[in-house]
This record gives C-alpha cells, sequence and structure tokens, in this order.
C-alpha cells in the first residue's frame, strides 16, 4: 500500500474513533456551561449504547435503535440533573452514583434478555455514505466524506452549537447561569431550567454517543462497552475549553491517538500499548496545569444553586 | 416528630431498595426469598463465607478512609483507584528487591512503601489544588488511567515474570506475606491493618492539633486563613495521607491475598471506597462498618448467582441506587422531614 492510502486509511480511522467522543464532549460542553460537571457522562454513553442495541436488535430498524438510544441518554442524563439540580446533591457523586447504576442495569439486562449464550446477538450497523465528488478528495476525502452518518450528525453538531453559543439567546443565558447563577436569577432567568435544559441536550448527544458505538461501529453489545469513553470525552471538554471547535479537534487528536495504538500493536513496535492509551491522560493534565489562571472554567461549574440563599 | 419523619424517610428509601432488589430479582425470573437465603448464607452462613466479607472489606476500609480523611479537609479524593494500583506496585517491588529480608522486616517494608507510592500519587493532584487551585475531581480521574496503564507497563516490562508468558510479576518470596489470622481461610492481617488505621484516623481527626487544622480547612478555609492555618499545607497533608491509606489498602492485597502484581489488581475498590466514605459520613468506625457491608453485598450476591441463578451485576444495581437514594432522600421525603438546613 502506497503511504499515502495508508495516511487516508488513518485519516479515516481516527475520525471514526474520535465520532463518540467528539458527540459525548459536545454535549458536556453544554451542560458545563450551564454549570454542571457531570462525571456521569460514562453513564449517559452506556445507557445510549444498550438502549440503541436492544431496540435495534428487536426490530431492525437503525433510526428506532438511534431514537432508543438518545432516550436511554436522557434517561441517564436528567436523573443527574435530578439530583445535582432539584437535589443540590454533590455533582461529582451523583455522576459516580450514575455510573454504577448504568454498569449494573446494562449488563443486568442484558443477561436477562440472551443470558450467557456464546453467539452474540447482532444488531445492523450504520454504513458508510459516501458524498459524490467530495469523498473523491486524496486524504480529506475519505476521511470527512465517506463515513456513517453518526460522524455526519457529529460535524452537524459543531456547526450548530457554534450557531447556539455565539449566536443565540439561549446559548448567552446557558453561559450566565454557569458564571454566575444568582446574576441571572436576579434578571429573571430560571436557573434550574437553563440547567434542565442543558442536561437534556447532554443527555441527547451522549445517547446518540452510544448510539454510534454500537449502531455505528460495533453491532453488537457487551457489558461495560463504552470502556470509559465517558471519561475520555470528558477529556476532550477541558482539552477543547469547551468550545465546539476545541472539542470536536481535541476528540479528532484522542481519536487519533487510539487509532494510533492499534497500528502500534499490529506493527509490533515492542512499545507497550499501554504508553498510548496513557498518552491523553498525561495531555490532560498538562493542559490543565498550562492553563492556570486564564479563568477558560465557568465560575460556578460544580456548584449547586439554591435560591434562598445568597 | 422531626426524628420520627427522619427515620419514616431512612426507612422508606431502605424499602424503595428492598423493592428494586426484589424486582430485579424476580424479573431474572428467580424466587426473591431463595435468592435472599442464598445471599445470607453465602456472606454469613459460614466461616468462610463470613472470612471472604472481611477478605474484601480490608481494602474498602483502607481506601475508605483515606477518602474521608480527605473529604474532612475538603480534598474530594477520586484517585484512590491509582493510588491503590501504585501501593501495590510499590509493594510488589520492594519485595522484589529485597528477597532476602526476614519475615519481620520484608512484610512491613512492603507496606510502607506501598503507603509511600500511594501517597507520593495523591500528593501530586494535591499539590496542584494547594498550589495552583486546581479542581482535584478530573485530576484524580486522570491520574487513575495513568497509574493503571503505568502498572499495565510495569508487568510487561520492569516487574514482568520472565517464566510466564502473561503479564504479571514473579510469584513474591514468603518473606513479604502477611500472615493469615484463621486457619483454613484467605483472611489475613491486613484486617487488624485496617482497624489501627481507622483508630490512628479517628484520633488524628478528633483528637490532634493537625487534624483541627485539617478539618478547619476542610469546613471552612478562610476562616482556617485567617486564624493563620495553611490551606495550601494542610490540603497537601490530607492528600499525601489519604493517598497512602489507598496504597497501603493496594499492598495489603499483593501481600496478603495476590501475593504478585497482576493487571486488574483492584476491580474498582477505589471508586467503592468513595462509597464506603459516604455510606460511613466520613467518620473511622462509620467506614469500618460501611466497606463491610458493602463487602457482604458483594460475596453475597456471588453466592446468589451461584445458588439462584441472578447475575452478580445486582450488586452494582444496588450501589448505584443506594448512593442515588442517600443523594434524594433530603428532597425526595421533604414533606416528611422538612427542610434539613444547612448540615451535611
Amino acid at each position: 500500500m502506497s503511504s499515502l492510502g495508508e495516511l487516508s486509511t488513518f485519516a479515516a480511522a481516527s475520525v471514526r474513533m474520535a465520532t463518540p467522543l467528539a458527540l459525548a464532549g459536545l454535549g458536556e460542553a453544554y451542560s458545563e456551561r450551564s454549570g454542571i460537571l457531570n462525571i456521569g457522562l460514562e453513564s449517559i454513553i452506556l445507557s445510549g449504547a444498550f438502549c440503541g442495541f436492544m431496540a435495534a436488535n428487536a426490530t431492525m430498524s437503525l433510526a428506532l435503535g438511534v431514537l432508543a438510544g438518545v432516550a436511554g441518554g436522557l434517561l441517564m442524563s436528567l436523573l443527574h440533573a435530578y439530583l445535582s439540580v432539584s437535589c443540590r446533591a454533590d455533582q461529582t457523586i451523583a455522576g459516580l452514583a450514575l455510573n454504577f447504576l448504568a454498569a449494573g442495569l446494562t449488563s443486568y439486562a442484558f443477561l436477562l434478555r440472551f443470558g450467557k449464550s456464546t453467539d452474540l446477538p447482532r444488531c445492523p450497523v450504520a454504513p458508510p455514505i459516501a458524498i459524490p465528488v467530495l469523498s473523491d478528495i486524496p486524504l480529506l476525502g475519505p476521511a470527512l466524506f465517506d463515513q456513517n452518518a453518526f460522524a455526519y450528525a457529529s460535524f452537524a453538531t459543531v456547526a450548530l452549537s457554534v450557531l447556539v453559543f455565539r449566536r443565540s439567546e439561549w446559548g448567552l443565558s446557558l453561559c450566565a447561569v454557569g458564571e454566575s447563577p444568582q446574576a441571572a436569577d436576579s434578571v429573571g432567568l430560571s436557573v434550574e431550567r437553563t440547567r434542565y435544559a442543558a442536561a437534556a441536550v447532554n443527555g441527547a448527544l451522549g445517547g446518540l454517543a452510544g448510539a454510534a458505538i454500537t449502531l455505528g461501529s460495533l453491532g453488537f453489545f457487551m457489558e461495560n462497552v463504552s470502556s470509559g469513553k465517558g471519561y475520555i470525552a470528558l477529556v476532550a471538554v477541558i482539552l477543547g475549553r469547551r468550545q465546539p471547535l476545541g472539542v470536536f479537534a481535541a476528540a479528532l487528536l484522542l481519536g487519533a491517538a487510539d487509532a494510533l495504538q492499534f497500528r502500534a500493536q499490529a506493527m509490533g513496535l515492542g512499545i507497550p500499548s499501554q504508553a498510548f492509551i496513557m498518552f491523553p491522560y498525561v495531555a490532560t493534565v498538562l493542559v490543565l496545569l498550562f492553563s492556570i489562571g486564564k479563568g477558560s472554567e465557568p465560575a460556578a461549574l460544580g456548584k449547586s444553586f439554591d435560591r434562598s440563599r445568597r | 416528630m422531626r426524628a420520627l419523619g427522619l427515620a419514616l424517610s431512612y426507612a422508606a428509601s431502605g424499602l424503595v431498595l428492598l423493592a428494586a432488589a426484589a424486582g430485579a430479582i424476580a424479573a431474572a425470573g428467580c424466587d426473591p426469598a431463595a435468592a435472599a437465603a442464598g445471599f445470607a448464607r453465602g456472606a454469613f452462613g459460614s466461616v468462610y463465607g463470613l472470612s471472604e466479607v472481611v477478605v474484601r472489606a480490608t481494602p474498602l476500609a483502607l481506601a475508605g478512609l483515606g477518602v474521608a480523611l480527605g473529604f474532612r479537609a475538603g480534598f474530594f479524593n477520586i484517585g484512590s483507584e491509582g493510588q491503590i494500583y501504585l501501593g501495590a506496585a510499590g509493594a510488589t517491588a520492594t519485595a522484589l528487591l529485597f528477597p532476602g529480608l526476614p519475615p519481620w522486616a520484608l512484610a512491613p517494608l512492603c507496606l510502607l512503601a506501598g503507603a509511600a507510592a500511594g501517597g507520593a500519587w495523591a500528593a501530586v493532584p494535591g499539590l496542584l489544588k494547594a498550589r495552583f487551585g486546581l479542581s482535584e475531581a478530573i485530576n484524580t480521574i486522570m491520574f487513575n488511567y495513568i497509574a493503571i496503564n503505568l502498572v499495565g507497563i510495569l508487568v510487561r516490562t520492569l516487574l514482568k515474570d520472565p517464566a510466564n508468558p502473561l503479564p504479571m510479576s514473579p510469584r513474591l518470596p514468603e518473606a513479604s506475606f502477611l500472615p493469615v489470622i484463621v486457619p483454613g481461610t484467605r483472611l489475613h492481617a491486613g484486617f487488624l491493618l485496617a482497624l489501627a488505621s481507622a483508630a490512628f484516623v479517628a484520633v488524628l481527626i478528633g483528637w490532634t492539633k493537625a487534624g483541627f487544622r485539617m478539618r478547619a480547612v476542610g469546613l471552612a478555609p478562610r476562616a482556617a486563613a485567617a486564624c493563620g492555618i495553611s490551606v495550601a499545607g494542610n490540603v497537601l497533608l490530607a492528600s499525601t495521607l489519604s493517598g497512602a491509606l489507598a496504597g497501603l489498602a493496594g499492598a495489603s492485597e499483593i501481600a496478603g491475598v495476590h501475593h504478585r502484581l497482576l493487571e486488574g489488581i483492584s476491580p474498582g475498590f477505589g471508586y467503592l471506597a468513595i462509597i464506603v466514605a459516604l455510606l460511613g459520613r466520613n467518620r473511622p468506625a462509620g467506614v469500618v462498618a460501611s466497606a463491610l457491608g458493602i463487602a457482604a453485598l458483594q460475596v453475597g450476591s456471588t453466592a446468589m448467582q451461584r445458588s439462584a441463578g441472578v447475575p452478580t451485576s445486582i450488586a452494582w444495581i444496588i450501589m448505584g441506587l443506594l448512593v442515588a437514594l442517600i443523594l434524594a432522600r433530603p428532597t425526595l421525603f421533604r414533606s416528611l422531614i422538612g427542610a434539613e438546613g444547612g448540615k451535611r
């Protein structure tokens, strides 16, 4: 194979790996901008992957699978919003609780439905859709214009999110609620409603990310299929500073690291693959370290808001 | 009247949990009563079952004490998992480096090395928080992944057993083993260590100046600073001690149970430790009790799978639901208890 061909395969693989990270990361960016740090992103993705798979397996319809995946993500995210917004519970503990709950529920329900059979139950997989002309561009074509619907959805979400954050009133109120809930409340914005709405966006996109795993690439479900992607998506959100383009670029970088790790394993370089897997986490700590004092975090991130208190 | 409402709200939470567990068991097509009997027999019905509960509880109690100690000083340590891994690696490396030492020296040295490794690993996010104000929530999670992968590299390179194709260390010299305290079981001296650590944390937090300072920093950092207490210094101290306890948990797993370093040495003990600390209300005695409870839940559900065919993942459902109910209880049952102001 020519080196250009190899590079283009690698680029396409990176975008494929990045798709769930980008979708979930963009959703989390909405949530974090409104002041909710949702460590339970993993549970949203897992629930989306599971519900999407179950529906698609039962009906053999991709569309119904995607809908169910979004619903599954919404369920977990709204539960987190209930705990952290309505109950004013610690957001991190609430997220961890949901991660336990989703891991348990999905694995339990999957075993109940299918038992411990050796042949994996399957579901349809979204095929790649080549966009005429554009997909023939060398390198960029296969990477950007010969992907499945989930990847295109992530591109569209990036564009839409740029508009929402920069141009829409709702995007502005989202930031207001995340920066200073007291001030937002005093001008008549409902902090609760805005945070619930942000959580809903997070759940829908995270659920879609989960569906992108089972319906977009694997075609089956197994216990803990999200395998830490929720935490890696959190990394993408920090690396990308909660900006849509930034989150997407970070997701691409993380996807490329993932693709590289598979390549390195296949080539047998003698370096343990853990060295590659570790890389994004080290990068995150370094980025956090170098962004000290730049104030990129919403001021009220992680803090619950109580109207009756000052 | 208020006390009654409070009791009722706890009882209602308990009922919700029981109903959910029974519902899940019934959904699996099993008889809840038979499953419950299997659960109880497995966890409490024999000396061996009981000993397994205590073996499980040991790392949970140690790491849970660490999380609780950090909590009291305002350091939310989600990084126990990574600190357990590094503690295990530290203990393993020590045992392999000094195989000739007598048991009275090598076993304590391994535990010490584990505590030091765990403490050092936690001190980094502690320092980042203390010095630069970086949130520990994300950093400690990142450090978990880094530590787990570091151990993955170690068992393939420096600490690998050359005689074994699998990624694991050689079996450690027997001088590093913690003694078994009930013959015929796996129950080892690590549990006594956990009890001693609980007493240590209780005295430190409740009875010493250093503990008072850490609590002050946890409750009101600005007030503490105004009284001349160093916030940064105490956050660093608390994070290091917190990590040292988790490292001790990892070392005790190596010296007491596995006797070699493996990948997946901790099946999420570090995350469970957060639940343990939460259930134990960050009090040392409470932490030990809740560690035993969570361990019983896990051992019992394994037995329930054998006897009644209920998938073990039910333990995860119950734990997740339990924490969610603890968080939601004051709001869910507001009408029963009125507003539980201020206190947490």
